[in-house]
Parts: structure tokens; C-alpha cells; sequence
């Protein structure tokens, strides 16, 4: 997490807030350091925020190890033979 | 080398690194692996076809999504079949606060209970499996949302191409989906015992 220089020039935000921007942080989509700033400020006093958080990014650990398709072997022969074709047809 | 071939090898490079991802769009897009197969593979011939519009080489992966999404579109208007999109429902996609006040209004306490301090040894103990079964749970905008952005990992701009909608949608739909699947999994709580749904004190904890 970011240590901001100064915490107590951080405004605080509620829980609600808190809430709305957490699955944004957790992946990787809230790119505004001051919005990074205020919610990582807020975990550090909130216990029900923080431990939501942490079970939130647990699951979210969990989801991107579950599943992750794989182009089938068939797929991935079919679209290198696909892309001979149509190249060579142009030379 | 030449021109043409320094772009053949820009292009099956491209692919091969971005196959299992669009691979991954399809599927969640179709349900169906031949389906999601034939999609990617137009989507491949028609992105060569139109290689000479992407302007930003760094950018082929956004390009190459998009296309996929048009694909996806006129092969389901070939077959008269709506689109998934079609069939989210808008009053899924506010924005903000006030939708997650909204949202945590429709919810009971106990669940709101646990929701803030889940029993930790519950999701230690989650299978990837039951975790999926709570994702096919959710309606299909947040299902689908969920899925590319979580277990394909794709990025939210990403998935707003594959969905065609806004960024700003998506975020909302994953707060959504992700407040959902909270609910689902406490329903599996609830349904293997372990939460018992009863409001107790978890400051004594």
C-alpha cells in the first residue's frame, strides 16, 4: 500500500464511499493517487471496512486461480493454419 | 524484411499472445466452446482484413476486442438470436453511493453482519468450484462481467469493449456482481451451517 507523507492532510471518507470504490482498488482500476490515498486511509481506522477488504481480495485471489480459460489445442491449430492462409494468399 | 512481413509477424505475434484472453471473451460471451472457437476465429479474419486501420500497434489488444464484440453482434443478428447484452436490464447500471446505499438497503442485517466480518475459515475452506457455482447464480450482466474481469482478467476499459458498453457501467456492474456473489456465498453459509443467520455480537470476538 501507498504510505502517504502526511495522513492527517487526507480527507476522510465514509464507509458508503469506502464501499464504492473497493473493487476498483482491488483491481487495479483506481489510478488517481488521491483516490488511492483516501481509501487506503480509511481501511487504517475502519475494522469492518479492513476486514471486508481483506475477505474481498481473498476472493478475488481464489477467482483469478479458478478458472482461467485456455485456448482449446484444436483453437489454437486452427488460427496458426488460419493465419498461413490468409497471409500467404497475399504475397 | 519487408513491410508486409514485419506486419505478418506483428499479427500472429499479437495473436498468440492474446489468444487465451479472447479465447476467454468468447466463451463468456457464447457459452459454448464450438461457438466460442468459430467467434474467435472471424474475429481473427476479419481484424487481418482490416489491419491497416489500427493506427496504434500498441493498442491491438482494445482493437482486437472490439472486433470480436461486432462479430459476436451480426452473427447473433444472422441467427435473429438478441444479443446478452440486450437483455440487462438498465436499472442495474447506476452509478455511485447512492447505488450502494440502494443495494445495502435490500439486504437483511444478518447478512450485512456477516458481510462486514465473514467467518474467516468459510472462504479459506471455499472451493474454486463453489465459488463458480455462486458466480452462475448472478444474472447474466453481472455474471458476465464478473467472469472477464475476475477469472479472465481482462481490464475494465477491456471489458466494456467485449460488452459494448460504458466504463463507467462496468464499475457498477461490479459492485453489483461482487455485493451478489457476497450474497450467494452467504446463502452457501447458511445452507452448509455456517453461518446461522443469527445477529450476535462479533465485537466479543
Amino acid at each position: 500500500m501507498n504510505e502517504p507523507e502526511d495522513k492527517s492532510a487526507i480527507e476522510d471518507i465514509g464507509c458508503l464511499q469506502a464501499i464504492d470504490a473497493l473493487y476498483a482498488y482491488l483491481d487495479g482500476e483506481l489510478d488517481d493517487p488521491q483516490s488511492i490515498a483516501k481509501f487506503e486511509h480509511h481501511m487504517g481506522h475502519c475494522r469492518s471496512c479492513y476486514s471486508r477488504t481483506e475477505i474481498e481480495q481473498l476472493l478475488t485471489e481464489r477467482m483469478r486461480k479458478s478458472a482461467r480459460s485456455r485456448a482449446p489445442d484444436q483453437l489454437q491449430g486452427r488460427l496458426r493454419e488460419l493465419m498461413n492462409e490468409i497471409q500467404d494468399a497475399e504475397r | 524484411m519487408t513491410e508486409k512481413d514485419d506486419i505478418n509477424a506483428y499479427f500472429s505475434r499479437e495473436i498468440e499472445e492474446n489468444m487465451d484472453a479472447l479465447y476467454g471473451a468468447a466463451l463468456r460471451l457464447t457459452s459454448r466452446g464450438a461457438d466460442a472457437e468459430d467467434l474467435v476465429a472471424d474475429a481473427v479474419i476479419r481484424a487481418w482484413s482490416a489491419i491497416d486501420s489500427l493506427e496504434d500497434r500498441s493498442r491491438f489488444r482494445p482493437w482486437i476486442f472490439r472486433i470480436l464484440r461486432n462479430c459476436y453482434i451480426s452473427d447473433y443478428r444472422k441467427k435473429s438470436i438478441r444479443p446478452t447484452e440486450s437483455s440487462y436490464r438498465e436499472e442495474y447500471d447506476d452509478d455511485g453511493v447512492d447505488g450502494i446505499a440502494a443495494l445495502l438497503t435490500e439486504q437483511t442485517d444478518e447478512f450485512l453482519d456477516w458481510w462486514a466480518e465473514p467467518e474467516r475459515e468459510f472462504f479459506n475452506d471455499l472451493l474454486g468450484e463453489a465459488i463458480m457455482a455462486a458466480i452462475e447464480q448472478l444474472p447474466s450482466a453481472f455474471r458476465i462481467t464478473v467472469l472477464l474481469i475476475n477469472v479472465e482478467g481482462l481490464t475494465y476499459d477491456e471489458t466494456a469493449l467485449v460488452l459494448g458498453v460504458p466504463s463507467g457501467t462496468i464499475r457498477s456492474r461490479m459492485k453489483r456482481g461482487r455485493t451478489l456473489l457476497q450474497k450467494a456465498l452467504w446463502e452457501q453459509a447458511l445452507e452448509a451451517g455456517i453461518a446461522t443467520g443469527d445477529n450476535h455480537d462479533r465485537q466479543s470476538k
